[in-house]
Parts: structure tokens; C-alpha cells; sequence
């Protein structure tokens, strides 16, 4: 990793920076002094505005867009500089959806008040009449349910008219009509029945006219939406270029997250760059423009570059299940390439069924090739995809087809659990010792041998010594003995006080209990191959047992073959990959791992919906 | 003839599948309701959240696994019941604890734990793995207790 300082001159800086974009070799680190563009936030408005288009275009594209449907190929040149008509067309969508969220919602109003009108149908007496006249006073309005009698009673000494309107959730409606000298005694009794003043719609006519006005103007705001709405089914055909126009403006927006230090003519800008890229981006700059400066420098003490791990193109794709965790720190020990077999070979087994494999395998690589899919999906199909290999091998093996038992190559685990128990604990053991070794290997590079074999060299003593007791000969005691004496000496070997650093170094023992505990935990392996072959055989029992029941019976059965094995397949595949995880990352990864590093994360085109071809 | 034995194997059997499919069911129905919140804010994540959601359903599956591996053995499955005798049947029961004990705590407690994975991955839908990560570690216990009754269903001699 080298440490890039760039000077140009700020009328340079849009070709320099898409330069170093399209190839994304450089990522700039923004300091304190960096100032945010005037443009910056224009860009990022337009960004959500391309982006709602889109999703309304969605909403009203004829035809579900499937989620792997492949990118769009648009070549570098085109992809350049976005076109004022997609801005035209990003406009034209906005309006389009704004109008008819505000039909729909208007006409949502008015159907609400119609509704609030029912009980008052009947009521023939336009609204706008309702209002007091010299001698009268009117109230219309809700009640509490039931009361209607006892309003009646109350009200029959007194001038006034009651006319009793629809029932409904708010209560009994009322109309009651009332000689002025009266009015006061009215108001109380209605009071005495919760009574609620009804508002009218500020319309004119009777109840029946406004409802039925409110409904055909409510209903035309309906077509109008629809109208719009069907317009917009055109509109969501030209998707596409609204798609190219949110990664361009992402693309844009990217370019501008940082801006450098700017004095009146030029700029600085800092980053990173990987140590074999350095004539590459000297070149592409120097395409550009020719008034720069660049120079490279290596990382200082303070300094803390981002992490680069290069691998095979077999172990890539695990980088996905290590990133998971944590990224690496920068310059420490890359895990990936020990890992990708462990990985593998721990999905096989806890998937374990050869028919399983076959399908996962296919289905996976296939589904890769199809859909040229990219970034971290890519990297899951493939880990994946292996694993599914793996589990054909481990299948076969086992002998393990769809459930059924057919010529294991080696024993089957439902028979012999105590071989499958052996055999999980001794890949576990190989598995954990390769960790401890990348601890020495680790400590040794840093010159520390001497900790690392006290620390660690130790243990391996002891496993190695009770390994061979366990197994060979009684000398095993000995070097297990010897390998115990190491730790209790010289495990807590910082401690002044000699009492105090035996109790340390026996405590420092102490710590075999979480070095069993791993390795039982490497139990899953077969526990999880268990579940996979058992669910398996259930569904063939079962399927047997309607097969028998006649014609009926075996197409059911069928059914019942097809969608069980899939949900089995699936749920094994997410238990198998979730469990193989977890060994690396407590099991694996507790034993040495240096993570919380930071990603490399060049300046570089990361599009949604396009593939900018060069 | 079904004898005392076969009952309790077949209680064994209830045990196993009955407790870890409650266990299960609770787990699964906690992280749902989750799993619906943070729908209902980015349909989006419908993808990441399921996965979280499908974590709590495995210990039902191992209930009835072991369930299923009592029943075959002793005939229940293909119709040829076989006499067991009454230590024959109350090994069988024993057997049908481990799985259904810790299925149904798992189970649920793994639900809960999902739960809280989803609501991480409604705030940051970039670290749904270490959610996974969490719920994960709580089926450790199933896993094991699984691994305890099916030895023990295989090591009874019938």
C-alpha cells in the first residue's frame, strides 16, 4: 500500500477524477480541511429524485423485473456524461407522481365525506339551511346511543321539533328544530345525551345532492389518476435510461464526497493506492493532463492503510465469509487461503447428502453464469457452489442420494455414529492446530518466537503429548507433562511474584476446558449431516406411504418429493453455511485472527443497474 | 399388542417432536413480528430478513428428527409395531428429553436473539451476517442436545 499525494489544477479536477474512476485504483481519504463542493448537494437531491422515479416506474411496470435480471451494458463513452433528457424525463416522472398522489388523495377526502354523510340522506332540508332564523334555532347532530327515547320525553313540553336521522358508529343522528325562548332548555337536554355538533360540508343542497356530488367529483378524480397512471405505463418502458441516469449521478455524486484542499488554482487530494498500481495511475493522470503532481510515499508509523488481500481465484470468493466477521488489519495475516478448505469441506459434511450436492452445484454455478452476477453475491454462489461439490464428495462417502443409502465409500454415520463422531473431532483438532500454527507463524515474523512458543508452542506439546499417549505409547505422558510444565511456568511469565506466577501459569491450564469446548463443538458437523439425511429419509417414508394409496396418492407423492428435498436443501444450505461461519469465527478465528481493518475502497464506478463496458 | 415399553417409546417420541416444534413455534412467531416491523419501513430487506426469521425453525426440525428415528425403530413407521419392554420404553422416552428440553428454550431464546438480529438489519442492513452470526451461536445448544438423543435412541438394543 502506498500513500498517494495528488496536486493539479482545479480545472483539471473533473477529468482527473473520472480518469481515476474508471479505473479505481486510487482511494481518497478526505481530511479535515476538505471543503464540501457547492455542487455536491444538487447531486445528491437529483440522486433521490432518480431514485423515487425509478421506484414509481416499478410500481407501475407491466410485469414483475426479477431481482437477478442482469445490468444494463453501457459503454464507458455514452456512460460519461448523463443527458439532459433523462433529467427531463426524471422531471417529467416527479410531476407525474406527485399529481396523482394528490388526485387519489383528494378523492380519498371526498369519499370520506360521504360517508360522514349517510345518516343524514333522509334529511331533505338543503344544508345551508340549517342555520338559525329569527324565531328558530336548529342543531343537528350525534347522540349517544340509546338515549333517543329519553330525548324525546325530555323535549315533549317544549316548542321544538325532533326528527330522529341514521344510526350509526358515532352515535344516533338528530335534528331537532327549536323555538328560540326554548332554545337554551333544548341545548341542555341535549347536552344530557353526549350530544356532538355535526359539521357539514360547506356545500349546498340536500345531504342526498352533496353525497351524490361529492361521489361523481370524488370518481373523476379516480379517472384522472388513472389516467395518469396509465400514462405512467408508458413511461416505465424508458426505465432503463432512467437507471443509467441514477448510476451516472451516483457516479458523479462519488466523485465529489471528496474535494481536497483547494488554494485558488489548485487542488491536494490524499489517498491510497496498492503498491503495484503506481505507474498505472501516474499514466492515467498524465492522459489527462499534464500539469500535476503525483508522488507515493510509503505508510508512516501514525498511518493505518486500508487492507488489501489478493488471492487465487478459488480462495477469492471466502474473502465474503471472512469480510463478514471483520477485514483483516492491514498487514496481518490473511486467513482466506487456510480457510477456503476448511470452509468447504465443513459445508460438504454438514450437508452431506451426494444428490443434495448435485443439485446445490448446478443450480449455483448455473445461476452465476445466467445472471453475471457481481460483487458479493458472486462470491456467496461460488462459496456455495463449492461447498456443493464438497458435499457431492462427502456425500458419496457417506452414501447419501436424496435421502436414500447407496454404497458409502467410507461408513454411514447413522450406523457407525462413533466413527462419524472421530472423524468430525479429528478435522476439528486439525482445523484449531492450523490456527495455533498461524499464531506462531505470526509471532516468529514479528520476532517474538520465543512468546509465541511458550504461548502456544506449549499447548501444541500437550495435545501432541496426549495424542500420542492416547493413541501409541506411554511416552505421550511425558511430553504431555512437559508440555503442562511450559505453561504453568511460563504462562504468566510477566508476573514478578514466583508464587504468584505458578498460580497464573496453572490458571493459564486452566484454559484446556475452552480448548475442549471447541473441539467439541465440532460436533455439529455430524449433528447437522444428521439432520439433512434423517429429513431426507422422512420425506421419502413418507412419500412411499401415499405412493401406495393410488393414483391420487403418487401424484401427491411427487409433490411432496419435489417441494420437500427443495425446502430441505434450503434450509440445510443456510444451517451449513451459517455453521461453517461460526467454526471459522469463534473455533478458527479466536486462536489468532487480527481483524477491524479498514476496506480498500477505491474511487471506482459502483453501479446499481448498469454495466459500464469499457 | 401395544405394551407399556412401546408407549413410553412413543411418549419419548411426543416429547422430542411436541417441545422443540413449541420451542420453534415461539421463536419463529417473535422474530416474524420483527420481521414485519422493519418491513413495513423498507420492503427491501425482504430477502435478509426471512433468512433471520427461517434460524429459529431448526430445532422443530430436530424435534422431529428424532422423533422420526424413535418411530422407525420401533416399527411405528411401515406398520410393524414392535414390544418393547418397559425399560426398553422408558430409555426411549429419556431419549426424547434432551432434544425437546432444549429445543423448546433454544428455540425460542434463538427467536428472540433473531429478533434483534432483524432490528439491526432494519438500522444497518450491512451487518445482517453478524445477526446471523448471534442467532446462530444459541442453536449450539440444540445442536448439541440433538446430537445426545439421537445417540441415545441408537444405543438402545431392541
Amino acid at each position: 500500500m502506498k500513500k498517494v499525494n495528488l496536486f493539479a489544477m482545479i480545472e483539471d479536477r473533473d477529468h482527473v477524477l473520472r480518469a481515476l474512476q474508471k479505473a479505481g485504483d486510487v482511494m481518497f481519504v478526505p481530511t479535515a480541511d476538505d471543503k464540501v463542493l457547492p455542487h455536491a448537494s444538487e447531486v445528491a437531491d437529483e440522486v433521490a429524485k432518480a431514485s423515487d422515479a425509478i421506484k414509481f416506474l416499478e410500481q407501475h411496470a407491466t410485469g414483475k423485473a426479477s431481482l437477478l435480471a442482469p445490468k444494463l451494458q453501457v459503454p464507458y463513452e455514452k456512460f460519461k456524461q448523463p443527458t439532459d433528457r433523462s433529467k427531463d424525463l426524471t422531471d417529467q416522472v416527479q410531476a407525474l407522481s406527485e399529481k396523482i398522489a394528490s388526485l387519489r388523495n383528494e378523492a380519498e377526502t371526498m369519499r370520506v365525506q360521504v360517508e360522514k354523510l349517510e345518516p343524514w340522506l333522509s334529511l331533505d332540508v338543503p344544508m345551508e339551511e340549517l342555520k338559525p332564523t329569527v324565531n328558530t334555532e336548529t342543531f343537528a347532530g350525534y347522540i349517544a346511543d340509546g338515549s333517543l327515547d329519553k330525548l324525546k320525553k325530555d323535549l315533549e313540553p317544549l316548542t321544538c321539533e325532533l326528527t330522529p336521522m341514521g344510526n350509526t358508529a358515532e352515535g344516533q343522528a338528530v335534528v331537532v328544530v327549536a323555538y328560540k325562548d326554548d332554545a337554551e332548555q333544548v341545548k341542555h337536554f341535549l347536552k344530557a345525551c353526549d350530544y356532538v355538533d355535526f359539521v357539514f360540508p360547506k356545500r349546498t343542497g340536500t345531504a342526498k345532492e352533496v353525497a351524490a356530488d361529492l361521489t361523481s367529483a370524488a370518481q373523476e378524480k379516480d379517472r384522472l389518476a388513472a389516467e395518469l397512471e396509465a400514462e405512467s405505463v408508458k413511461i416505465a418502458s424508458k426505465k432503463d435510461s432512467l437507471c443509467v441516469y441514477y448510476d451516472q449521478l451516483k457516479a458523479e455524486g462519488q466523485r465529489m464526497t471528496s474535494s481536497g484542499q483547494e488554494t485558488e488554482k489548485t487542488f491536494h487530494m490524499q489517498g491510497w493506492c496498492r503498491a503495484d498500481r503506481t505507474d498505472a495511475v501516474k499514466e492515467e493522470i498524465a492522459h489527462v493532463t499534464d500539469v500535476y503532481d503525483l508522488t507515493f510515499a510509503d505508510p508512516g508509523p501514525e498511518d493505518i492503510p486500508p487492507t488489501v488481500v489478493e488471492n487465487s481465484k478459488i480462495v477469492t470468493p471466502y474473502q465474503a465469509v471472512t469480510d463478514m466477521y471483520s477485514i483483516v488489519h492491514s498487514g496481518a495475516f490473511d486467513p482466506n487461503p487456510i480457510l477456503a478448505p476448511f470452509f468447504c469441506c465443513f459445508f460438504g459434511i454438514m450437508l452431506s447428502d451426494a444428490g443434495y450436492g448435485v443439485v446445490i452445484a448446478i443450480f449455483f454455478l448455473a445461476a452465476l453464469k445466467i445472471f453475471k452476477l457481481q460483487g458479493f453475491a458472486k462470491k456467496l454462489f461460488l462459496v456455495i457452489g463449492m461447498g456443493g461439490l464438497s458435499t457431492v464428495f462427502w456425500g458419496a462417502m457417506f452414501g447419501g442420494w436424496f435421502g436414500l443409502t447407496w454404497h458409502p465409500f467410507m461408513f454411514e454415520p447413522m450406523k457407525e455414529p462413533l466413527k462419524m463422531l472421530i472423524l468430525c473431532y479429528a478435522l476439528g483438532a486439525f482445523h484449531l492446530v492450523s490456527g495455533m500454527c498461524i499464531k506462531i507463524y505470526v509471532e516468529a515474523k514479528r520476532g517474538n518466537a520465543v512468546g509465541a512458543f511458550l504461548d502456544t508452542g506449549s499447548w501444541l506439546i500437550l495435545f501432541a503429548g496426549l495424542f500420542i499417549w492416547g493413541m501409541w505409547s506411554p511416552i505421550g505422558k511425558y511430553i504431555a507433562i512437559l508440555g503442562a510444565a511450559i505453561i504453568i511456568l511460563f504462562g504468566d511469565r510477566e508476573n514478578k511474584n514466583i508464587i504468584g506466577r505458578v498460580f497464573g501459569g496453572l490458571y493459564k491450564l486452566y484454559g484446556i476446558s475452552g480448548y475442549l469446548s471447541d473441539l467439541l463443538s465440532y460436533s455439529r458437523l455430524f449433528a447437522l449431516g444428521l439432520a439433512t439425511g434423517v429429513i431426507a429419509m422422512v420425506i421419502n417414508t413418507v412419500a412411499e406411504l401415499l405412493w401406495k394409496a393410488g393414483p391420487i396418492g403418487i401424484i401427491v407423492a411427487i409433490l411432496l418429493l419435489i417441494g420437500g428435498h427443495t425446502f430441505n436443501i434450503i434450509i440445510n444450505i443456510l444451517g451449513a453455511y451459517v455453521h461453517s461461519s461460526r467454526l471459522q469465527y469463534i473455533e478458527f478465528f479466536g486462536k489468532f485472527f487480527e481483524g477491524s481493518g479498514r476496506a480498500f475502497k477505491p474511487l471506482a464506478l459502483e453501479t446499481k443497474y448498469t454495466d459500464v463496458t469499457k | 399388542m401395544l405394551t407399556l415399553g412401546t408407549a413410553l417409546a412413543f411418549g419419548g417420541a411426543a416429547i422430542a417432536a411436541g417441545f422443540a416444534g413449541v420451542g420453534s413455534a415461539l421463536g419463529v412467531a417473535v422474530a416474524g413480528e420483527a420481521a414485519a416491523g422493519v418491513m413495513s419501513e423498507d420492503p427491501d430487506k425482504f430477502g435478509n430478513v426471512l433468512v433471520l426469521q427461517a434460524i429459529p425453525g431448526t430445532q422443530g426440525i430436530y424435534g422431529l428428527l428424532i422423533a422420526f428415528i424413535i418411530l422407525l425403530n420401533i416399527g411405528a413407521v411401515g406398520g410393524d409395531l414392535k414390544e418393547l419392554t418397559t425399560f426398553q420404553g422408558i430409555a426411549m422416552l429419556l431419549a426424547g428429553f434432551p432434544i425437546g428440553l432444549v429445543g423448546c428454550v433454544s428455540g425460542y431464546t434463538q427467536g428472540v436473539v433473531a429478533a434483534c438480529g432483524i432490528s439491526l438489519t432494519g438500522k444497518r442492513p450491512e451487518e445482517t451476517g453478524k445477526g446471523i452470526t448471534f442467532a446462530a451461536m444459541v442453536e449450539t445448544y440444540a445442536v448439541l442436545a440433538l446430537l445426545i438423543s439421537f445417540l441415545m435412541v441408537n444405543g438402545i438394543k431392541l
